[in-house]
C-alpha cells in the first residue's frame, strides 16, 4: 500500500507540471499542441522536450477540466488546426499551480542548500 | 442514445486523427522550411511523434465519458490486441471451444434425460415417482390397480397421481405387422402430467375400467402411418388385430411418462376386457405411479403420507401384501422406472471430469496469455506511467479473457448442436424403446454462456492480476536486464505448468482405470454362451391366440426351428441376460413366515427345455425342464447356485419347495450361477421357471447355431411365419449384440473418460513445453555466454531439460495425491481393477512424465545447438 502511495505521487506531481507549463505557455495566446511542443522547447533552451504521448492526453484532460477551450482555425500557414485557448478557471489554476510549484521550489532548495545558510549565519 | 453516445464518439476519434495529422504536417513543413527533403522530413516527424496509435488511445481514455463508451473502448482495444496475435487468439479459441463444449455436452445429456424426464409435461420439478418395497435399478412395476384407486382417493398431499404400464403391441391391418409400444394408463394420465391432445380428446374417468377400446395416438405414430390425417379422430384402427377407436392425438414431443423410453400410442387399463384378473386382484401388481405434489407440500410430507396410506392397505389386505410395502418417493431426474437411474449414476461424474478439463484449459489459456503479457508489459508500463490507472489496466485485461471466451463460447455453441445428439449413438437397437439423446435449449446455452463467462475469468483476471502489480517505473528501468519477466512471473508460470500436470493425471488415472474395467467388461465371462445364439421374439401375446392354440403354437416352433439346418438347440424363454431387464417376483420356502415388510422379491424367468443345455449354463445337481413340465404337471422350478445358498443354505436344494407368485414349486434342479444385468453385479438369488408349465408374457425362441448366428435369421423367422404368417417377429438378433446394452454405460464412461483425458494430456504437454520453450528463449543470452566459457552442449541440454523435470516432478507428485482421492469416487465403476492399480497408476504416471520430459526436449534441444556467437548478440 505505501509503495503504491508514493509512487501515485511521482505520476501526480508529473502531471501537475505538465498541466501548469501548457497553461503558461498558453497565456500568450492560442495555441495548437505543436505550437505547445515548439514553445515549450525554445523557452527551456531545449531542454524541456515534451512527448506527444503525454502532451494531447494532458490537453484532452485540461480541456475536460474546463481549464481549456479548443476551436478549429487556420494556422499562418493555411493548416487547419485545433486551438487551445486558457479560460479564466484555467488562470486560476495555473496561479495555483504556480504557487504550489514555488512552494515545492522552495522546499527543495532549503533541503540542497542547507550548508550555504548555515555560512551566511 | 447508444447510437447518438456512438456517433459522438466516432466524431471525437475523427477530430483526434486530424489533430495529430496537423500536428505531424506542420513539423514535416518545419523541417522542409529548415532543408530537409520532403520524405526524410516525414519520417523524422513519424519517429519524433511517437506510436501513434498509442497516443491516440492513452488521449482517448481522457475523454471519460459513459462506462458504455469506456467499455467499447477497451472492447476494440482488446479485439486490436487480439488481432494483433492471431497465433494466440486462434490457439486459444480452440482450446477453450474444445473444453465448453466438452462440458456444455454432458450438460445437454444431463438436460435432455435428467432434467427433462417427461419431454412436454408441465412443472416435471412438482412430479414425483412412487416406488413400493426394495429400491433397485429398473424395479417390476410395483401397485396394483385397487392399491392404486385406494391411495390416489385417500392421499391428502398429492394434487393428482397417474398410473401406467408399458408394453408392446403389433399395429395390424397393414401389409405387416407393426410393432409399437403402447402404455396402459389411468383415465387422469394426460391431466396430471399437463399435456393438452393436439385433436380430439384424452381418456374420460368413467372409461378408466371399463372395456372400451379407445386409443390415443402419439405424434410421431400419427405423422409417419397416418400422414397427419386431421380426421383420424372417431375412426377405427387394427391393433393386434381387434378395432380400436382414435380418440385423440398427444402433442408433438411427448412420448409418454417413462424417463427416456418412448410410447407411440396410449389405451386405457384393460380397453378390451381382456384381462379382469389384473384390475381385480391387490396381487397383481403391473402399474407405475406417478404423483403430481400439491402447491407448498414437500416430498417428505407427500412420502409420509402415502407411507401410512399404504399402511392401512396392507392392514386391510395382509395376504395379498408380504414382502416389503413402504413407499419412498423420487423426483423424476432419479426415477428408479426408465433410464435415469443408470443416467443419475453416469452422467454427473462425466460433467465433474469435463469440469476439470476445463479448469485445466484455463490454466494453460492462462499460461499463454501470461507469457504474452509479460511481453507486452512495456507497453502496458508506459500506458500506467501516462496515466492509465491500475483499474482499467485489469479492466483491459479482463475484458480480453472475456472476448476470448465468448468467441470460444460461439464455437462451443455451434460444436455442441451437434455433439449433443451424439448420445444416442451409444445406445445399439434392443428391444426396449430407448429414447435417450441431448437436448440444446436455453438451459444449455445459458450453461455455455456461464462456462465461458467462467473461463474468461480465470483466463484473464489471473494474469491482469499479476502484471498489474508491476511497478512502471522498475519494468522500463530494467528493461533489458531482467527480461523473463521477473521473478514473481515466473514462478507464477511454474506454478500453472505445476497445475495443468496436476490437473491432467487424474483424468488420465480415472480414463485407465474406465478402459481397463472396459476390457475386462468385454472379456468377463458372464456364465453363459454368448456367441452361437440367436434370439428372436414372436408376439404370441398378442396375436389373439388362445392359451391352448398359443401352447401348440409354440411347439411347432421349437420343431420346426430345431430341424433347421445349422441349428444345434432351440429353447424359448420370456428373458434375455444382459438387456438392463428384470423380472422379480415375491417368494419364499414352504413353511417360513414372512415378517412384516420384509422385502421377498426374487429375480425369475421362464424359460423351455434344453434352455441351460442352450446356453451352455451347467447343471449342478437335478435336471433341466422337459416339454413334460406342463400345466397338468406338478409345479417345478430350478434355482441358481445363490438362491440355493439363500433359501436352504447347508441343505440340499433338491426336492425343497419354494413359494412363487403365490404357487409352490419343487425344487428340479440347480444350474451354476451367471450373469443377470451387469457383470460387475454383486449375485442375486434367480428363480428358473417351467416356460410350457407357466408360460411367459413375451414368447423368446434362443437358437443354439453352429456358425455365425446372424446367417440364420431369416431362416428363423421363415419358419416362424410358415405356421402363421401373421404372426409378428420381432428383435431377431445374436446374443452378443442383445447382451452390448448392458456395457452401454461403461463405453459412455470410458469413451468420454479417454477423450477428457486426451484433451488433458494435450494441454498439459503443450503448456509444459510453451513455458520451457518461451524461458529458453529469454535465456538465450545466458546460454550463449555460458557456452562462450565453456560450457559444454550436454550442460546446456541439462540446464533446460533440469527445470522442465523439476516442474513434471512437482506435477506429478501433487497431481497423484490429487489422482488417488479422486478415483474413490469412481470405484464403484469399476470391475475387475483396483481404485489405485499400481499398473495403471505406473503407465500414467509413466506417460505423462515421459510426454512433459519429451516437451523439454525440444526446447533444450534448439538452446544447445544454438552457436554460441549468435546467441550472445541476441537480447
Amino acid at each position: 500500500m505505501n509503495e503504491k502511495g508514493q509512487y501515485k505521487n511521482r505520476i501526480d506531481l508529473l502531471q501537475g507540471t505538465l498541466d501548469m507549463l501548457i497553461l503558461q505557455t498558453l497565456q500568450w495566446g492560442p495555441q495548437h499542441g505543436y505550437g505547445i511542443v515548439q514553445a515549450l522547447r525554445l523557452q527551456s533552451g531545449d531542454v524541456l522536450q515534451v512527448e506527444t504521448g503525454s502532451l494531447y492526453p494532458a490537453l484532452h484532460r485540461l480541456e475536460r477540466q474546463r481549464w481549456v477551450q479548443s476551436e478549429w482555425k487556420q494556422s499562418e500557414s493555411k493548416q487547419r488546426a485545433r486551438y487551445y485557448r486558457i479560460t479564466a478557471r484555467g488562470k486560476k489554476q495555473l496561479a495555483r499551480d504556480l504557487g504550489r510549484w514555488e512552494r515545492i521550489v522552495e522546499a527543495i532548495g532549503s533541503v540542497m542548500y542547507v550548508k550555504p545558510k548555515e555560512s551566511e549565519s | 442514445m447508444k447510437w447518438f453516445s456512438n456517433f459522438g464518439f466516432q466524431r471525437q476519434n475523427r477530430e483526434l486523427q486530424e489533430e495529430i495529422d496537423a500536428h505531424l504536417e506542420m513539423a514535416i513543413a518545419d523541417r522542409v522550411e529548415r532543408g530537409e527533403t520532403a520524405e526524410a522530413a516525414r519520417q523524422a516527424a513519424v519517429r519524433e511523434f511517437g506510436n501513434i496509435l498509442l497516443v491516440q488511445d492513452v488521449t482517448r481514455q481522457m475523454w471519460g465519458g459513459g462506462w458504455f463508451e469506456q467499455l467499447a473502448r477497451d472492447l476494440r482495444y482488446a479485439l486490436r490486441q487480439l488481432r494483433k496475435s492471431p497465433g494466440f487468439t486462434i490457439t486459444a479459441t480452440a482450446m477453450l471451444a474444445v473444453a465448453i463444449c466438452a462440458n456444455s455436452t454432458v450438460f445437454s445429456w444431463i438436460d435432455g434425460t435428467m432434467l427433462r424426464p417427461i419431454p412436454g409435461a408441465r412443472d416435471a420439478g412438482d412430479l414425483v415417482s412412487l416406488q413400493r418395497g426394495e429400491r433397485n435399478f429398473s424395479p417390476t412395476p410395483p401397485f396394483s390397480y385397487l392399491d392404486y384407486r385406494d391411495l390416489r382417493e385417500h392421499n391428502r398431499t398429492l394434487a393428482g397421481i397417474l398410473a401406467y404400464h408399458n408394453d408392446w403391441i403389433a399395429l395390424t391391418g397393414g401389409a405387416q405387422p407393426e410393432r409399437v409400444y403402447i402404455a396402459n394408463v389411468s383415465a387422469n394420465y394426460f391431466d396430471v402430467l399437463g399435456i393438452k391432445p393436439v385433436l380430439g380428446r384424452f381418456f374420460l374417468p368413467e372409461e378408466e375400467s371399463r372395456a372400451i377400446p379407445n386409443v390415443v395416438l402419439g405424434y410421431s405414430l400419427w405423422k409417419t402411418r397416418y400422414a397427419k390425417d386431421r380426421a383420424i379422430v372417431g375412426k377405427s384402427i387394427e391393433v393386434a388385430r381387434h378395432p380400436v377407436t382414435v380418440i385423440g392425438v398427444a402433442p408433438e414431443g411427448f412420448v409418454g411418462a417413462a424417463p427416456g423410453l418412448r410410447d407411440d400410442l396410449w389405451v386405457t387399463l384393460d380397453p378390451l376386457g381382456s384381462d379382469p384378473w389384473r384390475m381385480t386382484h391387490r396381487d397383481s401388481d403391473w402399474l407405475i405411479l406417478i404423483g403430481r405434489l400439491r402447491p407448498g407440500v414437500s416430498r417428505g410430507q407427500a412420502a409420509q403420507d402415502l407411507d401410512a396410506q399404504m399402511n392401512h392397505i396392507v392392514v386391510a389386505y395382509p395376504d395379498q401384501h408380504l414382502g416389503d410395502n413402504r413407499i419412498t418417493l423420487d423426483p423424476m431426474w432419479r426415477s428408479p422406472f426408465g433410464a435415469n437411474g443408470y443416467m443419475a449414476a453416469t452422467l454427473p461424474i462425466l460433467l465433474a471430469f469435463a469440469a476439470v478439463v476445463l479448469l485445466l484449459t484455463c490454466a494453460n489459456v492462462a499460461t499463454l496469455t501470461l507469457v504474452r503479457f509479460v511481453s507486452r508489459r512495456r507497453e502496458l508500463a508506459i500506458r500506467q506511467s501516462l496515466g492509465a490507472n491500475r483499474i482499467q489496466l485489469v479492466r483491459q485485461m479482463v475484458l480480453e479473457g472475456v472476448v476470448l471466451s465468448i468467441l470460444a463460447g460461439a464455437a462451443a455453441l455451434v460444436l455442441t448442436s451437434w455433439t449433443s445428439k451424439t448420445f444416442a449413438w451409444f445406445f445399439r437397437a434392443s428391444s426396449a424403446p430407448i429414447n435417450l439423446n441431448g437436448s440444446m435449449d436455453h438451459t444449455v446455452v445459458i450453461g455455455i454462456a456461464v462456462f465461458s463467462l467462467l473461463a474468461g475469468m480465470l483466463c484473464g483476471a489471473l494474469p491482469a492480476w499479476r502484471s498489474s502489480h508491476a511497478p512502471a517505473i522498475e519494468v522500463l528501468k530494467a528493461e533489458s536486464a531482467n527480461i523473463s519477466g521477473g521473478l514473481r512471473n515466473r514462478r507464477l508460470l511454474s506454478a500453472l505448468v505445476v497445475a495443468q500436470i496436476a490437473l491432467s493425471l487424474p483424468l488420465l488415472l480415472c480414463s485407465g482405470l474406465l478402459l481397463r474395467t472396459l476390457r475386462n467388461l468385454a472379456g468377463a465371462n458372464p456364465g453363459f454362451e454368448q456367441d452361437h445364439i440367436l434370439t428372436a421374439s414372436v408376439g404370441l401375446n398378442i396375436a389373439g391366440y388362445s392359451n391352448d392354440e398359443a401352447q401348440l403354437i409354440r411347439h411347432k416352433i421349437l420343431d420346426r426351428v430345431s430341424a433347421l439346418p445349422g441349428v444345434k438347440v432351440a429353447s424359448l424363454t420370456d428373458w434375455i441376460p444382459m438387456t438392463l431387464i428384470q423380472k422379480r417376483n415375491d417368494a419364499y420356502p414352504e413353511g417360513y413366515v414372512p415378517h412384516p415388510h420384509e422385502s421377498l422379491l426374487v429375480e425369475n424367468a421362464e424359460v423351455g427345455p434344453r434352455y441351460f443345455e442352450s446356453l451352455h449354463i451347467p447343471i449342478v445337481e437335478g435336471r433341466e425342464f422337459t416339454l413334460n413340465d406342463d400345466e397338468k404337471a406338478p409345479g417345478v422350478i430350478i434355482v441358481d447356485q445363490t438362491a440355493a445358498r439363500h433359501y436352504w443354505p447347508g441343505q440340499d436344494p433338491l426336492g425343497k419347495r419354494l413359494s412363487v407368485g403365490g404357487s409352490l414349486c419343487t425344487v428340479v434342479g440347480v444350474v451354476r450361477n451367471s450373469t443377470h444385468t451387469f457383470v460387475n453385479e454383486s449375485p442375486e438369488p434367480m428363480v428358473y421357471i417351467s416356460f410350457f408349465q407357466h408360460p411367459g408374457y413375451e414368447t423368446m425362441v434362443q437358437v443354439k447355431t453352429e456358425g455365425n448366428p446372424v446367417d440364420l435369421e431369416p431362416a428363423v423367422e421363415n419358419a416362424i411365419h410358415q405356421i402363421d404368417p401373421r404372426l409378428p417377429v420381432f428383435d431377431v438378433r445374436s446374443m452378443r449384440e442383445s447382451t452390448h446394452l448392458a456395457s452401454s454405460f461403461a463405453v459412455i464412461q470410458s469413451t468420454l473418460a479417454g477423450m477428457f483425458a486426451l484433451i488433458g494430456l494435450v494441454l498439459a504437454v503443450t503448456g509444459i513445453y510453451g513455458v520451457v520453450a518461451y524461458r529458453t528463449q529469454m535465456r538465450t543470452h545466458e546460454i550463449g555466454v555460458r557456452m562462450a566459457l565453456g560450457a559444454s552442449r550436454v550442460d546446456v541440454l541439462r540446464l533446460v531439460l533440469l527445470q522442465g523435470v523439476w516442474l513434471t516432478g512437482v506435477g506429478l507428485a501433487l497431481g497423484l495425491a490429487f489422482a488417488l482421492g479422486l478415483t474413490r469416487v469412481i470405484a464403484r465403476l469399476l470391475y475387475g481393477i483396483g481404485a489405485n492399480d499400481p499398473v495403471t497408476v505406473a503407465s500414467v504416471v509413466t506417460l505423462l512424465g515421459a510426454m512433459s520430459l519429451l516437451a523439454c526436449y525440444f526446447p533444450a534441444h534448439r538452446a544447445m545447438r544454438r552457436n554460441p556467437v549468435s546467441a550472445i548478440r541476441e537480447l
